[in-house]
Parts: C-alpha cells; structure tokens; sequence
C-alpha cells in the first residue's frame, strides 16, 4: 500500500516537473521488474516443475536439432542424459503422471540407441524404485562425461543462458561432466562413449584401461613352434611320426579309439592341408608377438595326445578369404525345445547337448556317424523307418545319458583331449563328467545362482564359469572351490572365454560390457564398453591380440586387447549372436546366430591395416563378411573349429524357428 | 461367461489391449481401455512395423507370450504385462473366490477413462479384484493405488530376468519355463499350471471381441476311464538324436536337401529328397559313390513323365506334368536322363507328330524351369529341337499338322538362343548357318524351307533382314510355280509352297513391322477416327476394287483357305496388331481371317484345301512375278541404302502384294499407298 502511494507521489511529481523520459524509463524499468519476479516464481519447482522440465527439454530439443550441422552430433548427444535424468528427477519428486508422459514423448527420439536402457527405466513408477534398479541407481549416483568441442560447449552454455531454462541448467551441472576439447567437432555420432552410459563404470574403465595386458602368446614352447621345428626336418620326422601313432594306436586303442576315428574322418581335409603346408611355414615366421610367461602352472600334456595334435597341425588347412572351411553341421533334431546348449569336442568327434530337463546327452559321431549318414542318403520316409529299426534292434539310445543336474542345464564344454566335460546349471553347481568312464566325477558348488556360461581353458584343467551372481570364477579340476572369483560387473555375467595365453579371462555381461580380467591377481585389465545389448558370445584370436564378443542384437564387434578399443563392429545377423569361433590361425571369424546362418568374416583385413595404422591410430575399416551360409531353420548354438581349421556347427532343428 | 470354473482357475486372469504404436515398438497396454477382467486371457495380433507380426498372449500370473508369426527369431522387443498373481493357497478349491464376470465387467467400465491418478500399466482396480480373489473384501483404494504402480515395477523385473533365462536357453521365444525359472531366482513360488510346452490354445468368448480363455474342460470321471486309462498309450515322443551333414564345403553350400534351397522357397513335391551327392562341382573330399543314384522317388518320377509323354499327351495329367517340370526344383539330377529321353525319342519317333510334340513340350518346360542348370546338355537338347523345325517329314499322315510343331520349336530355339546365347556364342551363329543351309538349298523339300524360315524369323527381324530379305527375291521366284495350280499339279506341294510362302510374308512382315517401328509418330498415333476413314480410302483404291471383285465372285469360298495358309504365319508370330486386323476387315473382303483363331484354322484350311480344285487368286500373282523383274533394281538399291522403310515396303509389296500391308497400320499405309 505504502509503495503503491510512494509511486503515485513519485509520478505525480514527475509530471508535475514534466520529467517525461524518466517516467518512461520508470514505467519501463517498472514492468520490467514486474514480470521478472513472476518468472522466478514459476521457477520453483513445487507450482510448475513437471511443465519446466517439459518445456526446457523440449526448447532444448528444438535447438539442438536446429543446430548447425556440424555441432549438431554433439549437441544431440547432450540430450540423452537431460532426458533420463529429467525423467528420473520427476520420478524423484514425486511427478508420476508427468514424469510418464514426459518419458512417452521423447522416448522415440532414443529408442534406437538406447532402447534396453529405455524398457528398464519405464519401470521406475516410484522414488523408492530408483533406488532399487541397479542402472537407475548408478546412473542417478554418477556424472556422465561427455566429449564436445570448444564451440559446441559455448553454444550450449549460450543458449541455456538466453533460454534461462534453468532447469536444464541444472540437470547438466548435476549430470554431466563436459570434456571440452580444442580439436574439430566429430561428425558421427558412433562413438562408443555416447552409447555406453553404464553410470561410474565410465571412469573406472578409463582407469582400468590404462593398465598393461600381455596378450602375447606364451613364452614357452607351444605345441605349434614344436610343430615348426619338426617340419625343419620333416622327412625324417614324419616317418617317425607315422611309427609312434602305429604305436600309439596299440597302446590305447580301446578308449581313444573314437578319437581316432575322429582324425579318420578329419582325414579328408588332409588333401587340402598338404596344399597349405607351403603357406603355413612363411606365416609362421612372420607372428613376431611378444611372448608372455604363463602365469599358471599348466598342466603337462601327455606324449601321445601331443603328438595328435602335431598330426592335425601338420594338416590343418590354411584359411584366408579364398580359401573358406568345410562346415560340418551336426543338427539335434526331436529336441522339444528342450535344448539349451551345444559343446563340440575340438576334434569333433563329440557332441554334447545341455537340456532343460537337466539332462546332458553325448553323442559318439565317430559311432554314430556312419549310420546316421546312411540314414540321410534315402529317402525321408525311409529314414523314419530306419530310425524306428535302429532303436528297436539295439534297444538303446544313440547318445551317453549323463543325468545329474537338478536344473536346466545352461552350458557345457570339453577339455581339448575330449576325455572330459563340464556342465554348468541353473541348479548353481558345475558337474564334471568323464567321457571314458560315462559317468559323473565332481560336483562343484559354489556359485549362488544359475550358472549361465562354462569354459574349459585352453589346456584344460582349469575352467571358468559365469553365474546369475554377477560373478566369474576360475576353478581347477582337482579342487572343489574356486580359485579366484572374479567380481565387478553390474550385472549377469553370461559368457567367458579364455584368452589364448591363459594368463587372462574374458566375461560377457548383461550390463553391456566386456570385462577382462587378470587371472593371477583376479583384477580386470579392461572394460570394453560399445555394446549396446546383452553380451552372449565371447571368441579370443589365436594370436591373443584380438577379442570378438556378439550380442542380442545381432552385432558383433572386434576389440584390440592392448588399446581396449573396438577394431570394428560387425553387422549382418539380424538376431542373437550365439556364438564365435576363430580359426586355428586366426584369419578367419565364424558367428552363429539364431537367426540360422553361419556368417564366415574376414579377419585379416584389419589386423593388417591396423598393425600398420598403429601410430595413426585409425580403424575405419571395416571387417569384412566372406560368406552366410543358412541353415533350414536350425538356430546355430555352436561353432568349434577343429585343430585342422573343420569348422564344425550345432544347432536345434526347430520347425516354428 | 461360458468359460467353467474348473479347479486350477485359482488365478483369475486379467485382459486388456495392447495397442501398437505409429512406429518404435511395442506400446504398452493402456489400461483404460480394458474391456473386463476376468477368467481371461488376452491374445492379440500386433502389426509390428518393422518386425512382422507379433502375437501376443497375456495371461494372469506372470507370464506372457510372444509368439512369432514369421518363422525366423524375432526378438523379445517388450514386455507385454498384466497384473501380478496374489497365489492364494487359502482359497479353497471348491469355492473359488473369484468375483462374477458382470461385476468385474461392470466395474472396469466405470473406470473407463484414463485417470490422472493411475498412469500405472496395473489399474488399482486389478488389485482390487486380486485383493477380493484372496479374501480380502475391503481393500482400500489408496492401499489399492499404491500397490499398482510397485505391481508392475515387480512384474518388469521378473519378466527382465525370464527374459534372460530365455536367452540362457538360446531361444527368442519366451516360454512359461522362463517365467518360472526367473520366479525361482527371485525365490518366488512358481506358477503352476502352464507349465506345457505347447503353446496354450485359447478360445475368445461369445459376444466378447476381445476377450479370451483357455478351453479347460470338465471331465467325466467315467471318460477318463473310458478314454484315458483304457485307450491305447500314445506314442512316446520321438528320441532326441543328432545328425550330420555338410553345410559348406570349402566356403560353397552343397545343394542337399538338408541345406537351405538357394533361392527357393520349398516345393512341395517330395521329390527334392536327393541323396548327396547330386550336386554338381562336389569337391573331392566326401566319400559318396561316384556314379548316378537316382532316388526311387525320382526315378518313379521321371518314369511317369516319360509314360505320359508317350502315351498320353493329350491328357489334363501331362500338362500337370509340364508345370511340375517347369517349376519343380530338385530335379536337377534328371537333367541328363530326360535330355537323353528327349534326343533319343525324338529320332525314334519322327513319324509321330503327337509325341514330338509332347517331347518339344517337355523340353519347353525343362528350359523353363529356373532351378535347373541346363547348359551341359543344351547340345543334346539343340539337336532334336533343330530336327522338329527342318526335318523333311515329321509325322506319317497328310493330316498331321506339322507346321505347327515346326513354329513351336522355332519359337523354343529361339527363346534357348536368347537365353543363353550370351554363355555360348556361336550358339546363334551354328543354328543360323544350319537353318540358312536348309533355307537356301533348292535341293530340300519345301517344309524343310518353310521350317528354316520360321527358325530364322523367330531369332528376330534383324536376323530375316540379314539373312533371309536378301536371298527372298531369287526364292521367290523358285517358289512361285510351286504355288501356281498350272504349274504345279501336287496339291499337297502346292499347299505346302502355299506355307512356306505365309512364312516368308510373315518373317519379312514382321522385318517390316520392325523398320517401321522406328517411325514413332507413324505407330503410335492412335486417332480411330483417322485410321478407320484412310482404311476405307484404301477400299477405293484400285487393287482395293480389284481385291473386291475378286472376293465378291464365285470362288470367294475357295480364295480365303490358301490366303489364310499364307496368313498363318504372320497371325502366329504377330499377334501385336489388333487395330491392323480391325481395320483390314475394313479394307478387304478376308481380312477376318487374320483374326481366327489359329488353333483351329489349319484343320478347316485343309479340309476346304481337299475339296478345292482351283486357286483363283493365281492371276494377280502372276502379275506381281511379272513386275518383280523391273523392279530388280529398285530393291537391291534399297537394301543397299539399308532399308529404308519406305523402299522396304515398296520392294516388298512388289514382291508380295496387298498382303504385306497387314503388318502396316492403316495410318502409314495410306501415307505409302
């Protein structure tokens, strides 16, 4: 009241002196001052909150579409963080209806990059399941950090000033963490910082990555170099060779008859592998990489099983992008879509299957082979009949019932020799099982929950299984507890792999990393971020320089080991990447999916160029797809390359896919 | 509500919408819109728009279903969700606590508008009803708003994890296993009831679009004696077993039937069922027999064509036959036989004309057939086929209409010539060389002649202006006192002269037709007006009155037969010019002719043929022969210019007459005439 007659005094007076440009500049300052007050009003966040933060992020929308096209990438990518951390903060005031609305209509902006993300934070209907979720929880804890340029980020800090979109403001001081460079905006927005925004993990895995990984072979000598040495005087020793399988033949010929058999029927890429000879001693020398020392003792090999694997070196068959593998497809067939998991022996001659009515099934294929073969030749009805009589003359199953496991039974793997399998289950325990004996030797208990994924390492004897439990472990045959557990990611770790060297394990998780960890202190070396669904399949070069990892989606992708960064993704499969195999000497990658192909990709293309790109640190090339081969609706579950580079497949023939 | 209470519906089961969205993926349901909760289950078809269809089931309990109406994996995109089951083990079986359909009905319409204060997938009226199905008769709304939205967000947990479990399984379709086993992670009691691994059949409720329920039917204790424990067992499920086969050999897929077919979609004869070895550039490393086995499938296969070929070609059961042979992929392993058949029956039976023709038939529908490789035997193929246009005498009886086999194969080689004439190259040049032999050998008998030229015109006009206009003139003149009746008593020679002379109007016709082409103003007018007026300009015209009178005497009856032989050809290889015909039926007295039906037209001209004596139409040719002398000149002139149309047709109606106009449109012929 008081002011109100102060002002009608003042403008009295100053009409009164006929002061008219300072009662103009009065009035003007006057409803200036009145309308701010209202804004700031607005601002607080109890009265229009939920319409601020609507109306912030889509003005800021608006704007970083309407950008200049070259800020435009880096400007979009700002918007993904704004957008969940504004849905979650309403979440966190309380603003249920418009936090839901808020989230359906910018949804669709983010669905391709980010959909999983997008599914699980849908969810989130109230604060208390912010704290619950595990990705809303280590998004809300942690800053995103996001690359821009100089200019970009000026731009940014401009608009929002002028905008005076405080809200927005405020999400990306409290979210973000902008790292401004001075270098020229980059142009894609591929790159995988954006898709990754695992929360901390961020930060953690640049610490982590700074650290060494040895991905050398191993320094001592490896069955291959042997091989080498041999070859030197390979007249001689070949002879010797053919006297010692004579010999070897007689002494175990009762329980590695099958194996023998096995190489019997590897026999028929002996034709091409002599064609290969030639190559194989010119490659050989050129693999200059470093050699590590084995950080575990490793088992010792037996003499004959390793003079086996010198015969199949010796005959392995080179393969380039010419030259492509035989694919040997061994299909399960009457499964009820009860079949959970494949395991192909190395040799092949070995089939197992993991099923949900926790049962393990092996076939012999060395047994059975023949007569499944002749089955095939005729006709179909003919087969059937042929079935009936095969199983009512011998009067039993054709495969090794391994029963044991109370729980589906997720995964399973040979040792190289063949001579001994593991299955993992969702019962929480890992069954050791001997092929000679049929019968079950150890039980191992430990994990917690579900056991997802098992790997025998590459000499065997010690093994690594992945669990619901967020866990890794490694084990050794001979002890019932775990050796060391391996923990960090944030959620399922749902497939390993053994680096080539045995002195690392690779894991591949639901929270869309890759992980490598250090087999003797048990730490991960790496954190691979760039997936952008949940990790399944996980394959390690020979060389140890390169790991590939599929997912959900259908992608795959190509890391350096030692820079931690992706060579190149592999697209082409339009569903889940079951599996990976490399070939013996690592030129060539196998994938199986369920969309039914067997996809065969050129590897060597970017080993070369990024070998010679080292310094420049460039990788745009892209890895290249030799040849799909499709199966008749058969998911591929599995792929093993044989020692003599035979690609051997599995996989359920499922009529309705 | 027909759907019975029966015991195990412990678990009412709730039904809503799921709605697609524009584009993205799934919406979720919004439950505003549902339409009852009940014994229920909700099945829905959802168009995705990128992902094909997607069928889903919601069901009461946890537990859902994506079924993928395309074969190939789709992936889980969403999860569709419905209310949480309160198991309820209190609830006695007898007396299911379960409220009424119309009171459920009735109260989830009340809530039929979305309310502000319920954004939650679960309506708080879900939690009421579960609340009353468990015992629970007042349950506060607020309690009932706060346990929706905690509802769905343990709901989206649990199908995360049986997504999962899914996956663990390597499968893309989620199963009830899968929510029971993520259930057990979370150390919650399974459901149970749905564990089958057959989808569950669900029946939609009469008067209810969108409501749906399991058909659960009440048995008969006395039933279940009657047809359960006294019937036979059923079979046991088929053993679990493993197969083998080569998918690639050294990067290349063999064509065996366990492989994909390349390009194909699967036919549905049984006869793809080859054994292995059948394709061809088998590496060497599969130890498969070397020599030929024919499955009993293929070989009662090919005997039956061959048995139908022979005897019974006329029947509805070949022309099965000839579409199974130009359709059906796996016969690539019978290629060699039935080419073998074609060649040998073909010189066995010249004097068949029915098998001959079924043979070239056959042979018709192997060239069709995209998945064969017929290159490796086109050289045994060409040969018959040559021999069905030139041989002297194909079939024993006057009557046999051979010409007709002759334009067949002429039109078979010719397509064989187009379609692989880029693989082999002198392909087209050795057929022409054999036919232009044929052709120019005064030697041969005149079906020999009239079968090279219909070879030679069905490879093109730019083959009958290279080959055949140049030589026409000097044959001409052989061949008019052939179709002359003083010069020529035969009858049957004349009439075949007759042909060979529709064969060459029509082969150089067809040239012209082409020249012509390339006047585009010319052909494509397309004024009736104009065209019908000059048309009848042209009856006016001398020869027009000439051609009049000459139709309008006595012999009118005999004159059309041999006109029609002659316009044989020209009918069978230009069936481009309709309005031509129209307007020819204007201009002379038979020009009708050109639109009969050429199946049926050879009978009659024959039969007339026999019963005619004397060939009128005589006089004006002579005429035209009589001129061809001077006009020598003119026409080496102007196929040394390169044919100029205009002087193509001048030469050519010199040599040929009014007949030659057929192949013109009225339009430009007024402009030439």
């Amino acid at each position: 009241m008081d002011d109100e007659d102060v002002e009608k005094a003042l403008f009295a007076y100053l009409k009164k002196k006929g002061f008219w440009q300072t009662e103009r500049a009065l009035h003007e300052e006057q409803s200036r001052l009145s309308s701010a007050p209202q804004s700031e009003t607005a601002l607080s966040r109890s009265e229009r909150g939920p319409a601020l933060y609507h109306d912030g992020y889509s003005k800021l929308r608006s704007w970083a579409y309407g950008s200049l096209d070259l800020y435009k990438h880096e400007l979009l990518r700002v918007l993904y963080p704004v957008f969940i951390h504004c849905f979650m903060d309403l979440v966190a005031d309380g603003h249920m209806q418009e936090a839901r609305a808020f989230f359906q209509t910018f949804r669709e902006d983010h669905e391709l990059m980010h959909l999983r993300d997008l599914q699980k934070l849908e969810g989130i209907l109230s604060p208390s399941h912010l704290e619950d979720m595990d990705l809303a929880r280590s998004l809300r804890h942690s800053k995103v950090s996001i690359k821009l340029c100089e200019y970009s980020y000026n731009l940014l800090l401009q608009y929002l000033q002028k905008a005076q979109s405080f809200t927005m403001l405020e999400v990306i001081n409290e979210h973000i963490n902008f790292e401004v460079s001075s270098v020229q905006p980059v142009s894609i927005s591929d790159d995988s910082d954006v898709i990754a925004l695992v929360g901390n993990s961020q930060d953690l895995a640049k610490q982590v990555n700074r650290k060494e990984v040895r991905w050398g072979q191993l320094l001592e000598d490896t069955v291959e170099e042997r091989l080498e040495k041999t070859l030197s005087d390979s007249e001689k020793v070949e002879g010797e060779n053919k006297d010692m399988d004579l010999d070897d033949n007689k002494k175990r010929s009762a329980d590695v008859g099958k194996q023998v058999a096995a190489s019997k029927k590897l026999k028929k890429d002996k034709v091409i592998g002599a064609v290969g000879k030639g190559v194989r001693s010119e490659t050989s020398t050129v693999s200059l990489a470093p050699r590590v020392k084995p950080e575990l003792t490793l088992p010792i090999m037996p003499s004959e099983v390793e003079q086996s694997i010198l015969d199949d070196l010796r005959n392995r068959v080179q393969l380039s992008s010419l030259a492509l593998p035989s694919v040997s497809f061994y299909t399960f067939i009457n499964t009820h879509n009860g079949l959970n998991c494949a395991s192909i022996s190395s040799d092949g001659s070995l089939v197992a299957g993991g099923f949900s009515d926790s049962s393990l099934k092996v076939w012999d294929m060395s047994k059975i082979g023949q007569p499944a073969k002749t089955v095939s030749m005729q006709g179909e009805n003919e087969s059937s009949q042929n079935e009936i009589f095969l199983g009512s003359d011998e009067g039993k199953r054709s495969y090794t019932l391994f029963q044991g496991h109370s729980g589906p039974v997720y995964s399973s793997s040979f040792c190289p020799t063949g001579e001994f399998l593991l299955s993992s289950s969702a019962d929480s325990t890992i069954r050791l099982w001997s092929t000679r004996l049929n019968a079950n030797l150890v039980c191992y208990k430990g994990h917690n929950y579900p056991v997802w994924d098992i790997q025998f390492g590459p000499f065997g004897h010690y093994f690594v299984s992945a669990s619901h439990d967020r866990t890794a472990r490694i084990w050794s045959m001979e002890r019932i507890q775990p050796l060391r557990i391996m923990a960090g990611h944030l959620s399922d770790v749902d497939c390993v792999q053994w680096h080539a060297n045995c002195n690392y394990i690779a894991t591949g998780s639901s929270d869309k990393t890759v992980r490598l960890w250090d087999v003797q202190t048990g730490e991960s070396v790496r954190i691979f971020i760039g997936h952008r669904s949940m990790i399944l399949s996980l394959a390690m070069s020979p060389d140890g320089r390169y790991m590939a990892s599929g997912d959900e989606d259908g992608t795959i992708m190509m890391w350096d080991l030692s820079t931690g960064r992706c060579v190149s993704p592999l697209m082409g499969h339009n569903s889940c990447v079951w599996t990976l195999a490399f070939s013996g000497e690592g030129t060539v990658l196998a994938s199986g999916s369920a969309d039914g192909t067997v996809k065969l990709w050129d590897v060597t293309s970017s080993n070369k160029t990024t070998k010679m790109d080292d310094n420049k640190g460039s990788s745009g090339n892209r890895l290249r797809l030799l040849k799909a081969f499709p199966t008749k609706s058969t998911p591929v579950y599995t792929l093993q390359f044989s020692r003599r580079n035979l690609l051997f497949a599995a996989g359920a023939f499922s009529i309705s896919g | 509500m027909e759907g019975k209470v029966s015991w195990h519906h412990r678990y009412p089961i709730a039904a809503g919408f799921v709605q697609p969205k524009e584009e993205g993926s799934l919406l979720l349901p919004s439950w505003a819109n549902i339409t009852a909760v009940l014994f229920t289950v909700k099945k829905t078809t959802i168009a995705h728009p990128t992902k094909g269809e997607l069928k889903i089931c919601l069901y009461f309990g946890v537990w859902m279903r994506i079924e993928p109406n395309l074969a190939a994996g789709h992936k889980v995109e969403h999860l569709a969700l419905c209310p949480l089951s309160v198991s309820s083990n209190s609830s006695s079986p007898t007396s299911p606590a379960i409220p009424n359909a119309e009171s459920c009905e009735s109260r989830v319409g009340k809530a039929g508008s979305p309310s502000l204060e319920n954004m939650s997938i679960v309506p708080k009226e879900t939690i009421e009803v579960i609340a009353q199905s468990i015992g629970i008769a007042n349950l506060s709304s607020d309690v009932a708003l706060a346990l929706a939205p905690d509802v769905e967000y343990r709901l989206r947990e649990i199908m995360q994890e049986a997504i999962k479990c899914m996956r663990h399984s390597k499968r893309t379709v989620l199963t009830a296993d899968d929510v029971d086993s993520a259930l057990s992670l979370r150390n919650v009691e399974p459901l149970y009831g749905f564990a089958t691994g057959d989808p569950l059949r669900f029946k939609r409720a009469v008067g209810h679009k969108d409501l749906f329920y399991i058909d659960d039917k009440d048995l008969d204790f006395k039933d279940v004696q009657l047809h359960l424990i006294e019937a036979p067992l059923p079979k046991a499920p088929l053993d679990t077993a493993v197969v083998t086969h080569w998918l690639a050999i050294e990067g290349v897929q063999p064509a065996i039937p366990e492989n994909v077919p390349v390009d194909v979609i699967l036919p549905p004869l049984e006869s793809r069922k080859l054994e292995h070895g059948k394709d061809d550039g088998l590496p060497v490393d599969i130890r498969l027999p070397v020599k030929h086995v024919l499955s009993r499938e293929l070989q009662l296969y090919f005997d039956k064509i061959t048995e139908l070929t022979i005897s019974k070609s006329e029947s509805a059961l070949f022309k099965e036959a000839l579409a199974s042979l130009s359709t059906d992929s796996g016969l690539h392993p019978l290629v060699p036989y039935f080419s073998y058949f074609i060649a040998d029956e073909v010189s066995r039976s010249l004097n068949d004309l029915s098998i001959l023709f079924a043979l070239m038939r056959v042979a018709r529908s192997l060239l069709r057939n995209p998945h064969i490789h017929i290159e490796p035997y086109l050289h045994q193929l060409m040969p018959s086929m040559i021999t069905c246009i030139v041989a002297k005498r194909l079939g024993n009886r006057l009557a046999d209409n051979h010409w007709e086999l002759r334009d067949f194969s002429a039109n078979l080689v010719a397509s064989v010539c187009r379609r692989y004439g880029h693989v082999y190259h002198n392909l087209q040049s050795r057929l022409t060389k054999t036919l232009l032999h044929a052709f120019l050998d005064p030697s041969k008998a005149l079906t020999q002649h009239y079968g090279a030229i219909r070879g030679l015109a069905a490879l093109g006009p730019s083959v009958v202006r290279l080959l055949i206009l140049p030589n026409l003139e000097t044959y001409l003149q052989l061949l008019e006192p052939e179709m002359l009746l003083e010069k020529q008593k035969n009858e049957m020679k004349r009439k075949e002269a007759w042909h060979v002379y529709g064969a060459l109007l029509g082969a150089a016709g067809k040239c012209l037709y082409d020249r012509l082409k390339m006047f585009p103003g010319l052909l494509s007018r397309p004024n009736r007006f104009t065209w019908k007026h000059k048309g009848r300009i042209a009856t006016t015209m001398p020869n027009g009155n000439k051609r009049k009178s000459v139709a309008s005497n006595h012999h009118s009856t005999q004159q059309p037969p041999l006109k029609k032989l002659a316009g044989d050809g020209s009918v069978n290889s230009m069936p481009v010019m309709p309005a031509m015909s129209n307007a020819q039926s204007v201009a002379d007295g038979f020009g009708n002719n050109a639109l009969t039906d050429p199946g049926i037209r050879p009978s009659t001209s024959t039969g007339r043929l026999s019963s005619n004596e004397s060939i009128p139409g005589g006089s004006r040719r002579e005429m035209g022969n009589s001129r061809a002398p001077k006009t020598h000149s003119i026409l080496s002139q102007a196929w040394k210019e390169d044919l100029d149309a205009g002087y193509l047709l001048a030469s050519l109606f010199e040599l040929f007459g009014e007949a030659i106009f057929s192949f013109i449109q009225p339009v430009e012929m007024s402009v030439f005439l």
